[in-house]
């Protein structure tokens, strides 16, 4: 892979990544936090993609089948988190779910 | 990589790990029962923790390219596996009188645990990204267990959210830096770091460096990352909360401290004083804000910010006496907060955990030995001589003044004066006199394995403030 390829690769990643945390900013909706979050990820990812194939290595790809199982593990824990405080609230508003505070 | 070449006695450690928690695991599926679980898992670490002290390896061990067995790793395995044990006799009286599905609650316990030891021995971003992960994916749970509870499901899905969101940064910090270097062991960025030193760093890796101190930053709970710190630490339930400020928090301190010596980090500017900022903002923010908390589990909270702080002068101080500081400070800190969380697990009810202020008012009077207890630990957090946690301070004061980290001491010294106002508050409340009979009705019975927990932790903890020439010797020898 020459430079060129390399640098506008990491920056499709970097632009994603970008995305996915403004999404997680601005967005209320714990699901599209959780979605915008799962962006990032798969960002770094994407990353990785491009870091290995530079040096020829199958470093990256290793890397990215590992971000894939720990994401896929993540949302799982969180959907059922979600459940649980839609159960209770009623609203799956971010506001809302925020009640600590000090 | 050659299998064959691994001595499978360094490496059993983990695999006991593994195997209790499919032990445990399996156990759920034939029969439920919270006696026989508890035992099994509280037998395997107390197994794990022997084996450590027969097998305590002075020798330098690799699986390469994952793993490096040195004197340092093995003994914060041992710590972490001690400190998991503490926890989960901590636990089993607290969720005994509460969750009626408290099983799987220890399969995560060891998990976690296992995560925390990888973590620590890893030289490599794959060992680093899959410990870390362990450990994140069961405390989600851990912190969300009590299920009916409103704040614990709150602190849950915030943790998932923070903990992922920093796992990104991370990640992609760690992709720009190999994309730079080529490598993802810790040594051969070391050498690519020194190869191109004299020309300064390049931008791309400066950047994955940057992403990388954020998500790490989120992962320790320093300021400005610290947002999530208190929320996370009072809506988890007491004993999880214990293991997040120890076990989690110092298996990420053990990481830093080890990848910052492959890399020479000392001799960079750019990352001195990245983390300069990190450990003076750490210090204030925490103390400052530990101030205005009426909520014991968040003045906690934010006391376990300004001590990160603290142990970050030592970080930066590196070398020998650095390690060492780091170590000693990190057996003392592990010692004093499973302490203080294994109080307010004792003091909680049913409903909800004794974290107000309120709830300890009067305690000396009613139950002077948990009151001498967490007097004790208080104190120690404040870094009060005779304690384990003054001669921690001590040994961080010693590391940074052989660095000549003139600030920081200076800073360290300011921010201990002002942390010593809300612990004494605490232990003021204790010795009011005491309220109303129905303040009173929190405190359920005492439970005998808690209470000699408990007072084993705080002999302990005085033990090496009063006569610390002991562990200090363990712990040189370890890192020979």
């Amino acid at each position: 892979m020459n430079e060129v390829q390399t640098v506008s690769g990491l920056l499709l990643a970097g632009i994603l990544f970008v995305l996915g945390l403004v999404g997680v900013l601005i967005r209320r909706n714990i699901i599209f936090m959780l979605v915008s979050v799962e962006i990032m990820l798969n960002a770094a990812g994407l990353a990785f993609i491009v870091a290995g194939s530079k040096w020829a290595e199958p470093d990256g790809q290793v890397m990215f089948i590992f971000i894939l199982t720990m994401a896929a593990s993540e949302v799982s824990v969180g959907l059922a988190l979600i459940l649980q405080i839609y159960h209770q609230l009623k609203t799956l508003d971010g506001d809302a779910a925020n009640k600590m505070r000090g | 990589m050659e299998l064959s070449s691994i001595n499978i006695l360094d490496v059993l450690p983990g695999i006991l790990l593994v195997t209790a928690s499919l032990i445990a695991m399996l156990s759920i599926a034939i029969r439920r029962n919270h006696k026989l679980i508890f035992g099994v898992t509280t037998g395997s670490l107390l197994g794990v923790f022997i084996y450590l002290i027969i097998y305590a390896t002075n020798h330098s061990f690799t699986v390469e390219p994952l793993f490096v067995i040195d004197g340092f790793g093995t003994f914060i395995t041992g710590l972490i596996v001690l400190s998991s044990l503490a926890v989960s006799l901590l636990s089993y009286a607290y969720f005994e009188q509460r969750e009626e599905r408290k099983e799987e609650y220890y399969i995560l316990l060891l998990l976690a645990t296992l995560g925390s030891a990888m973590l620590v021995i890893s030289k490599h971003f794959v060992s680093l990204f899959l410990g870390l992960e362990i450990l994140s994916i069961a405390l989600y749970s851990m912190v969300a267990y009590l299920r009916k509870r409103e704040k614990s499901d709150e602190a849950g899905i915030k943790y998932l959210i923070i903990a992922a969101f920093s796992s990104a940064f991370l990640l992609f910090g760690m992709a720009l830096v190999y994309a730079q270097t080529g490598s993802m062991d810790f040594k051969d960025i070391g050498i690519y770091m020194d190869s191109v030193s004299n020309n300064g760093l390049p931008l791309l890796l400066i950047a994955g460096f940057a992403m990388m101190i954020v998500g790490i930053g989120f992962k320790l709970g320093v300021a400005p990352f610290h947002m999530w710190t208190p929320d996370v630490y009072e809506g988890a339930p007491a004993p999880v909360t214990a293991f997040i400020a120890t076990v989690s928090k110092g298996g990420m301190v053990v990481l830093l401290v080890r990848f910052f010596g492959q890399i020479n980090g000392q001799h960079y500017p750019v990352i001195v004083l990245s983390f300069t900022v990190i450990a003076i903002a750490s210090m204030f923010i925490g103390n400052f804000l530990a101030i205005r908390q009426n909520n014991v589990k968040r003045i906690l909270a934010y006391s376990s910010i300004a001590h990160l702080g603290y142990l970050l002068v030592a970080f930066l101080a590196g070398g020998a006496l650095g390690v060492e500081a780091v170590s000693f400070y990190l057996v003392a800190y592990f010692l004093t907060n499973i302490g203080a969380f294994g109080v307010i697990a004792i003091l909680s009810d049913q409903e909800r955990d004794a974290e107000n202020i309120e709830d300890y008012q009067g305690l000396f009077w009613c139950h002077p030995k948990i009151a001498t207890v967490f007097t004790a630990m208080l104190l120690s957090l404040a870094g009060i001589p005779l304690t384990g946690g003054f001669v921690g301070k001590f040994y961080l004061i010693a590391s940074g003044v052989s660095a000549q980290l003139w600030l920081l001491i200076i800073v360290l010294a300011v921010n201990s004066v002002i942390g010593l106002y809300y612990y004494i508050k605490i232990i003021a409340v204790m010795f009011d006199k005491p309220k109303a009979f129905e303040a009173l009705a929190l405190r359920p019975r005492l439970y005998l394995i808690n209470l000699i927990t408990l007072v084993v932790l705080s002999i302990l903890m005085i033990w090496y403030g009063v006569y610390p020439q002991a562990l200090i010797e363990r712990i040189q020898d370890f890192l020979k």
